[in-house]
């Protein structure tokens, strides 16, 4: 069984140096992962121009402060923060400083940003010519639309999650977030990190990952892609249904606003979740005898599930059919995950000590290690907690410099 | 130029929740092995399907998902079978499989008979709720792990249900760390000699996917719920979505980033589209006072409200206008041309056909003999410029690589015969 490693046991990337001019969540969430990993992750901020999450929330009601946010907070556990200003000559000389220093330097800023600050793929490898840059622009490096601007928001409806979520004929609102922000784009971020960062332990030699957040979303989402070009039909809104089961769906039970889904993937399921609901006639029915039938009829059979549902409660329906082996869940609230039986008893999240925000709840990893454990040590940074720290031991800065930097509002 | 996996063989046993997770070390460079049932994997069955071509080879999720892989049919349930599989495992640096505690059990395949078949084997399990807790053996489905993760209360309109997320998305939150885990524990393998077991529950990956949800109830006690608007009681002109001539954008004129509103307005009014808004009270409005804070600040004085509410909706009408004469990617891509914050609703045929996916070639064409069709694939999510993703090999054919990987262990062509009569193989 799965026992994470005691803290303190070595991690896959202890030693690992990160130089992570990434923010918002795509790219941030994935150098966490590399911290949780042992990686050392420095993110250089600004006081002119934080991380959007730093400003926004959820934070404390009436705090203003650029700590508190848990919207920040949670993507950047482990890392240490400098805040330099780039833009000014002697900050970009440091932040060169720390491209020396750096094996990964990592950014989603938009290129034309990149360019302003002076951290382009040629500048980063001229002056470290073993590094690995990933670039996670929403567009990628190259072609007509690189220079395009986006959050996730904006990516969401390019890459296809808008048209795909939901009821046909319903406005394509999409998945009520900025979905591939926050396990697709960072977590395929963490991957395109390590394969280079083998090559480099292996030969010597850095790379450049030119990611593409629209290519790496499309990436996960083809399935209806891949078979409109390949013959298979357009896609249709289908809400909560798929092609290969049925019922599938999310059913109205008992309560304010209670949801539970099912998904019989087989004959099996089907028939265990006849017998559970006690409509056992149901399974003898011609109309739902075999998973095309349901398909054909899959109206009348959504609206027998539905009646039979109306009158559950939702928590007791899913225990009976998962103890018959039957495909079942609710659509858990936020505060119903955090209070999860089964993530905490698994210790999923990880409540950690933070100088202003207090004890707070970060999601864990999202895979576990046996031997080198992927873990959360720390809670996020302060802005500019570590600067003198990075300036003293990594920049080998005397107190004086440092002492001017900061009267030349290079450092904050 | 090679791949970053190129010296590694993954056995990938897993069922549709793992299948991308395998996609993904085979596209950089592994010999990923997919071991099927003799029945064949469920996912092929899963329509749409690949015209002209007969079950078990026409299952287009199938082949999207295990392209890259080589296939053979082992019933592991089997003793000969689970044998044989054994023997594969020793020759392998990872399996990647998704038995539920009880199935791994049942077959004499957990985590201790992995490594008694190869001692330094990094192994992945890939599963709905993980190897441990009290709900490790209960049964999933991607829409369970959506659900049950938080993220699904977060998506769909007030007065619908929940909605899912598209696609198979809880199936590939899961692969895509369980992929990053086998990275991690590649990487410690490689430093060390030491194999290791990952753990991925498709519950715990998509957590993060609650975006802000979960800290709000952490921090706040409060629970997001679905269609929730963070506007009000009046609509942002340029903020949302709005209808083109044939179908949706998505507009964030707003300040946030880029040239905001104001660009927004130098659009519409390069081709005389934007009415009176160039004009006064407009134009100072738009330039001095819309921007959210602001507006929040002047709503909370009744009498400004109605004022404001009746400027905010002359603005919206004219946006509304322009935006319905247009088709979208015009709207898209002229805003963008104008650093506004803008995208497409786009569709399927729309992202098969988009300008920017075509000039950075980033989609594949690979000929499949055995179904008699040249197929387009989607690229890779990185283009790794020194050691490149690679779409090498179609997805297998139903056993197709049988004998050549049974005659690599060292089996004899009768031997392979037998299995095969017996329904082994």
């Amino acid at each position: 069984m799965v026992e994470q490693s005691s803290n303190g046991a070595p991690r896959p990337l202890d030693g690992l140096k990160v130089l992570d001019l990434t923010w918002f969540g795509a790219g941030p969430i994935g150098t966490r992962a590399l911290a949780n990993l042992g990686a050392d992750v420095v993110r250089v901020e600004t006081e002119k121009r934080p991380d959007g999450l730093r400003i926004g929330g959820p934070r404390p009601v009436g705090s203003t402060s650029l700590n508190l946010s848990g919207y920040y907070n949670n993507f950047n556990s482990e890392k240490r923060s400098i805040t330099i200003d780039l833009t000014t000559e002697r900050g970009h000389e440091l932040g060169i400083d720390l491209v020396k220093w750096a094996d990964v330097f990592a950014s989603n800023m938009t290129n034309r940003a990149v360019q302003q600050i002076g951290m382009t793929w040629e500048q980063v490898s001229a002056a470290n010519p073993g590094i690995i840059g990933i670039y996670q622009p929403m567009q990628g490096l190259t072609g007509p639309h690189s220079e395009y601007i986006g959050f996730g928001a904006i990516l969401s409806t390019v890459c296809g999650v808008n048209s795909m979520t939901g009821f046909e004929g319903n406005e394509p609102r999409g998945s009520g977030t900025n979905y591939p922000d926050y396990v697709v784009n960072p977590i395929h971020l963490a991957i395109g990190v390590m394969a280079a960062v083998r090559h480099k332990r292996r030969t010597g030699e850095g790379q450049l990952i030119d990611m593409s957040q629209l290519e790496s979303s499309v990436a996960a989402l083809a399935g209806p892609i891949f078979a409109l070009d390949n013959g298979g039909g357009d896609f249709r809104r289908a809400g909560n249904r798929v092609s290969f089961a049925a019922p599938h769906g999310a059913y109205q039970v008992e309560g304010d606003d209670r949801w539970l889904v099912l998904g019989c993937l087989t004959e099996e399921h089907w028939r265990s979740f006849t017998d559970v609901s006690g409509h056992a006639e149901w399974a003898e029915d011609e109309r739902f005898a075999t998973l095309d039938a349901r398909k054909q009829h899959e109206d009348a059979l959504d609206a027998l599930v539905g009646e039979w549902a109306a009158g559950q409660d939702g928590r007791q329906a899913m225990e009976r059919l998962q103890a018959a082996d039957v495909p079942a869940g609710l659509v858990q609230s936020a505060s119903e995950v955090l209070a999860d039986e089964h993530m905490a008893d698994r210790g999923y999240f990880a409540y950690l000590d933070h100088a202003e925000a207090g004890r707070r709840a970060y999601d864990g990893p999202g895979f576990r290690l046996s031997k080198t454990p992927h873990d959360l040590r720390g809670p996020a940074p302060l802005l500019g907690e570590h600067t003198f720290e990075i300036c003293t031991d990594l920049l080998e800065l005397s107190e004086d410099e440092i002492a001017d930097l900061v009267a030349e509002q290079v450092l904050f | 130029m090679v791949g970053a996996l190129d010296d590694l063989r993954v056995i990938d046993a897993s069922g549709p929740i793992g299948h991308y997770a395998g996609r993904l070390l085979a596209d950089l460079g592994a010999d990923v092995i997919k071991v099927e049932p003799p029945q064949g994997d469920p996912a092929r069955a899963y329509p749409p399907f690949l015209p002209d071509v007969d079950a078990p080879e026409h299952g287009l999720q199938f082949l999207l998902l295990n392209a890259n892989k080589r296939g053979v049919t082992i019933d592991v349930a089997d003793d000969q079978g689970r044998d044989l599989f054994l023997r594969l495992l020793a020759t392998s640096d990872v399996l990647l499989e998704s038995w539920r505690p009880q199935e791994a059990a049942a077959l004499r395949l957990t985590h201790d008979d992995v490594t008694a078949a190869n001692e330094s084997i990094i192994h992945a399990s890939v599963t709905g709720w993980g190897l441990t807790g009290p709900r490790a053996q209960w049964a999933y489905a991607d829409i369970v792990g959506v659900a049950m993760s938080g993220v699904m209360t977060l998506a769909g309109l007030p007065e619908g249900p929940p909605e899912q997320l598209p696609d198979l998305q809880g199936y590939h939150c899961a692969s895509i760390d369980a992929a990053a885990g086998v990275m991690a524990a590649i990487l410690h393998r490689d430093a060390s000699g030491e194999g290791q077991l990952v753990e991925v529950s498709m519950q715990e990956a998509l957590s993060m996917a609650q975006e802000t949800a979960m800290q709000g109830a952490d921090i706040l006690g409060e629970d997001r719920v679905r269609g929730g608007s963070a506007l009000g009681t009046f609509r942002m002109p340029g903020l949302g979505l709005y209808e083109c001539a044939d179908g949706y954008v998505f507009l964030m004129a707003a300040g946030l980033a880029g040239s905001g509103f104001p660009g927004f307005l130098e659009l519409m009014d390069e081709s005389g589209e934007a009415g009176d808004l160039t004009e006064e009270p407009y134009a100072t409005f738009i330039n001095e006072s819309m921007n959210r804070g602001l507006l929040a600040a002047m709503a909370q004085d009744p009498d400004a409200m109605q004022e404001l509410t009746k400027t905010l909706n002359h603005i919206d009408e004219i946006v509304q206008a322009f935006v319905r004469a247009h088709p979208k990617q015009y709207i898209y891509e002229r805003s963008q041309e104008h650093r506004v914050l803008a995208g497409m609703v786009s569709t399927a045929q729309d992202i098969s056909a988009s300008p920017q996916l075509a000039a950075r070639d980033w989609w594949n064409e690979i000929d499949d003999r055995g179904r008699g069709k040249t197929l387009r694939y989607p690229g890779p999510p990185w283009q790794l410029e020194g050691t490149p993703a690679t779409l090498r090999r179609p997805a297998p054919l139903l056993g197709e690589h049988n004998e050549e990987l049974f005659v690599e262990l060292g089996l004899a062509p009768g031997e392979i015969g037998a299995l095969a009569r017996a329904g082994v193989v």
